[in-house]
């Protein structure tokens, strides 16, 4: 019965969490939210995690019930992500590691997601839509590798409506994404025409819906092909903007049309999470896999096909 | 260079080895030197200009890990 503890910091969340067999024993998160019009740059963001971290850490044992001793390995995030942040997250994983004495894991982010969305719904071979702020990646697992199908070429979607929050100034607060779909759903009427002015006034809700309606099919699409391909009739939507209600209402329009089954999971998973790292680094702690400290450098750049899938059939 | 003592030898060879792996590798080989003598740890290169660039994310680093291992505990025995 292995016990994990997961370090997650790539980018403007800090959560660590702690996983016994697929039990989330605790998963405590703080977020850094800027002010409007502002996104989190990589050295103020590194600064808020070192604020906060030891203290979430505390509180992850604590909720846990748990003891140092107890802990049978130390999972931390190792890429993708802001080099900062993740820096900081790395250092502390480490020293407990040594501290503690127990081993070390670096864990894929986008890995950490994909397997606490299969933990949290028991989607079993789904086809997986990971979109998030840094991300967006249609997968599919096939001979040990998470295989990416289709994927952004520029920004991904959740920095694309992160963006034009900035730009119009919406709440940071919990997140843009967040308020964005608020905002979108009293804007429906405009869809159509989005370039919305009356008198000195101007409506933006009704770009918001434009936005969100034309990059979500864009997904479904993309979704729905990489499923043809497969010949896969279970969809996983992880990731930040994964917990988007519209979304995955438009997911579930098309995965009727095809009687396939969809799987989402709400914000406290979807969402970066130190959970996910300890469910990801689980499963591989128990395929035999560890990191040296001496491996055990972060990375920005980290695809999620570099990983060997070494425990799943 | 910048010399910190720790209480033990082990307390230094873990903020090494806690701090050693993101070391960034710069054209032109190694600059800088992380090392282990006795229970001091000290930070180090040929030139000081190289030292100021990263003074700040260094100490920022270092004490990050002083406050894990003061918080979570004395090390255990090996």
């Amino acid at each position: 019965m292995p016990v994990v503890i997961g370090f997650e910091g790539s980018a403007n969340k800090i959560g660590i969490g702690i996983i016994r067999d697929g039990e989330v024993l605790s998963n405590p998160r703080r977020t850094y939210i800027t002010p409007p019009g502002q996104g989190f740059m990589p050295s103020d963001t590194a600064r808020h995690h070192r604020a906060v971290i030891l203290t979430v850490l505390k509180e992850a044992l604590e909720q846990a019930g748990l003891k140092p001793a107890d802990i049978d390995c130390v999972a931390y995030t190792k890429g993708p992500g802001m080099g900062a942040p993740l820096v900081t997250v790395a250092l502390v994983a480490r020293t407990v590691a040594q501290l503690w004495g127990k081993p070390l894991l670096g864990v894929n982010h986008c890995i950490g997601h994909i397997e606490m969305g299969r933990l949290i719904t028991k989607a079993n071979n789904p086809t997986v839509l990971y979109v998030s702020g840094g991300n967006t990646q249609v997968i599919a697992y096939s001979e040990q590798r998470y295989r990416i199908f289709g994927e952004t070429i520029d920004i991904a979607v959740g920095n694309c409506l992160d963006r034009f929050a900035r730009v119009i100034k919406i709440s940071n607060d919990p997140s843009p994404g967040y308020n964005i779909e608020q905002m979108a759903k009293k804007g429906s009427h405009f869809v159509e025409l989005p370039y919305t002015v009356k008198g000195m006034d101007v409506s933006f809700s009704g770009i918001l819906s434009y936005i969100e309606e034309t990059v979500f099919s864009m997904l479904v699409e993309i979704t729905e092909r990489a499923m043809a391909h497969c010949g896969s009739q279970e969809v996983l939507i992880v990731g930040g903007v994964g917990c988007n209600l519209r979304l995955q209402e438009m997911m579930g329009v098309m995965c009727k049309e095809r009687g396939a089954k969809l799987f989402a999971t709400d914000e406290r998973f979807c969402i970066d999470n130190g959970a996910m790292i300890a469910q990801a680094g689980w499963e591989m702690f128990r395929s035999g896999q560890v990191t040296e400290l001496e491996d055990s450098w972060i990375t920005q750049r980290y695809r999620t096909d570099e990983v060997e899938v070494t425990w799943r059939d | 260079s910048l010399e910190v003592p720790f209480p033990s030898s082990r307390e230094a060879v873990i903020a090494l080895r806690s701090l050693s792996p993101d070391r960034e590798p710069r054209k032109g080989g190694i600059s800088k030197q992380l090392t282990v003598s006795g229970s001091t740890l000290s930070w180090s290169a040929d030139e000081a200009r190289i030292l100021r660039v990263s003074v700040n994310s260094f100490l920022d680093h270092l004490s990050l890990v002083l406050e894990t291992m003061e918080m979570f505990g004395s090390p255990v025995s090996q």
